[in-house]
């Protein structure tokens, strides 16, 4: 059952963080979050390092738990400070549903590439190898990879290893992909083929949500841009708006700071 | 120079007798690198488990046995069990439960740091994409981390080599005994644990070394 396929919008969009707050022991890194993703959107979440924007990320991949507030996906709690049966069970269910990618890419060096990404299909959904072989060609054909299918990873650039790693994310076909400064480990030349892979799912329709440094993209393929400064997000805007008239001056102290 | 007449005959005269306990040295680091690389495992386990009092008593017997000699450790077991608790074990497997017992020690720091080793990132990756824990630990983390075990597994296994040697203190029959019974009936003692030695060398030096470069091949993946 599809809920957008029989035009139910949850109220809250596809993926939220309400009154989301995160601490580490004393150190409170998100204060009142709140930050809804509706299908098809492409947030990028901008802002300077320490802003919390990894640790919202990480919530929304269940990675970290909040320490107030909860995240939701179709209006069904995921996570929250406590983790009673039913949230556990949600959760279990969201796994997979929500992709996520990471800063280091994180493939699995004793895999190669098509193990890589058919191993969460196999497992996880149980699919037949044979048909999780072929959907992972396929997507691997649309990053630019088929050729490398039986390469190891070390053998790749980190540029094609970024991309291996969204094929892998989207080989369980989630409803909503993460992005954790995907290109910031990568040098300026093999930037340019992660983001343009990213930018060929934004354009099919993808709902995402994109931490990222890459302001050219939040402006040019975000349809929201979020700012977050000290756990907080303090601007939520169209981008155009945002890049040309920044409402607070934190944000234009940031975005002048990134021209220069 | 002494005049000292070296008698190299006496060495094939006896080779037979000297091979038996090289046999036996042979035997006693394998059967002992098997049982420790099992008790490495469970001090191991214990040393990562969520169970505070399983925590405790690894960390006590871990450090009370590295930091103790082996030599003490074997007598202690050999001399001092059957006394303080009734156990009477044969020279031939106390040496196998001292040298195991210890060695676990060992392997259980290894185990422990292959498995640390595993970046945080792929257990997080593979968490993401809804592999259970179980899964996690036995597809993503334990392949990874066997790879980088097995150098200092095999590490472990020349120090055996030559730890067995300390067998010849309580009368385990293995090659350095074999040299002491021999030079104690035929008075050739330099002739004799010179060859010891070589043998030892010839056995212990190319596995440290087939280590050494397959240490280097892993770090350059």
């Amino acid at each position: 059952m599809d809920a957008s396929a029989v035009g139910e919008q949850p109220e809250s969009g596809l993926i939220a963080a309400r009154d989301l707050s995160k601490s580490f022991g004393s150190v409170q890194v998100l204060g009142n979050v709140n930050l809804a993703v509706t299908e098809g959107e492409v947030v990028c979440v901008i802002g300077p390092s320490g802003s919390g924007k990894t640790t919202l990320l990480r919530c929304f991949a269940l990675l970290e738990q909040p320490t107030e507030g909860v995240v939701t996906l179709r209006d069904r709690i995921i996570a929250a400070p406590q983790l009673p049966t039913d949230i556990r069970q949600n959760a279990k269910a969201a796994r997979g549903d929500i992709g996520m990618v990471f800063q280091h890419f994180n493939l699995w060096p004793h895999f190669t590439v098509l193990q890589n990404v058919i191993e969460a299909p196999v497992r996880v959904k149980g699919d037949a190898k044979a048909a999780a072989e072929a959907n992972a060609m396929r997507l691997l054909e649309k990053v630019g990879l088929a050729d490398k299918r039986d390469q190891y990873p070390s053998r790749l650039s980190g540029g094609q290893q970024q991309r291996v790693a969204i094929a892998r994310a989207l080989a369980m076909k989630p409803s909503v992909m993460l992005f954790d400064e995907a290109t910031s480990a990568l040098d300026p030349e093999l930037k340019h083929e992660v983001l343009l892979v990213m930018r060929s799912l934004a354009e099919e329709g993808m709902t995402m949500l994109v931490v990222t440094h890459e302001m050219g993209f939040a402006r040019n393929v975000g349809s929201r841009v979020v700012f977050m400064d000290q756990g907080r997000v303090v601007e939520d805007a169209e981008p155009a708006a945002f890049f040309a008239s920044a409402k607070t001056d934190r944000a234009q102290r940031f975005l002048r700071q990134m021209q220069d | 120079m002494g005049g000292y007449q070296f008698r190299w005959d006496v060495i094939p005269q006896n080779i037979d007798f000297l091979l038996s306990g090289l046999q036996q040295t042979l035997l006693i680091s394998a059967i002992t690198l098997s049982l420790a690389m099992l008790g490495g495992l469970m001090i191991a386990v214990m040393d990562m488990s969520r169970f505070a009092p399983l925590r405790f008593l690894a960390l006590a017997v871990g450090e009370i046995i590295r930091n103790t000699p082996i030599l003490v450790q074997l007598l202690w077991i050999y001399y001092v069990l059957p006394v303080a608790m009734g156990i009477n074990l044969d020279s031939w497997t106390a040496l196998i439960v001292g040298l195991s017992i210890y060695s676990s020690a060992f392997i259980a720091e290894a185990y422990r740091a292959g498995i640390q080793a595993v970046p945080k990132g792929h257990r997080e990756a593979a968490q993401v994409l809804g592999l259970s824990p179980v899964q996690t630990f036995i597809r993503i983390v334990l392949p990874q981390a066997i790879r980088l075990t097995l150098p200092p597994l095999a590490a472990n296994f020349v120090q055996l080599i030559k730890y067995s040697s300390l067998g010849a203190v309580i009368s385990v029959g293995e090659i350095t005994r074999r040299g002491m019974e021999l030079s104690s009936s035929i008075f050739r003692p330099l002739e004799i644990f010179t060859f010891i030695a070589i043998i030892y060398f010839l056995i212990c030096w190319p596995l440290a070394m087939g280590i050494r470069l397959w240490e280097r091949r892993l770090s350059s993946r």
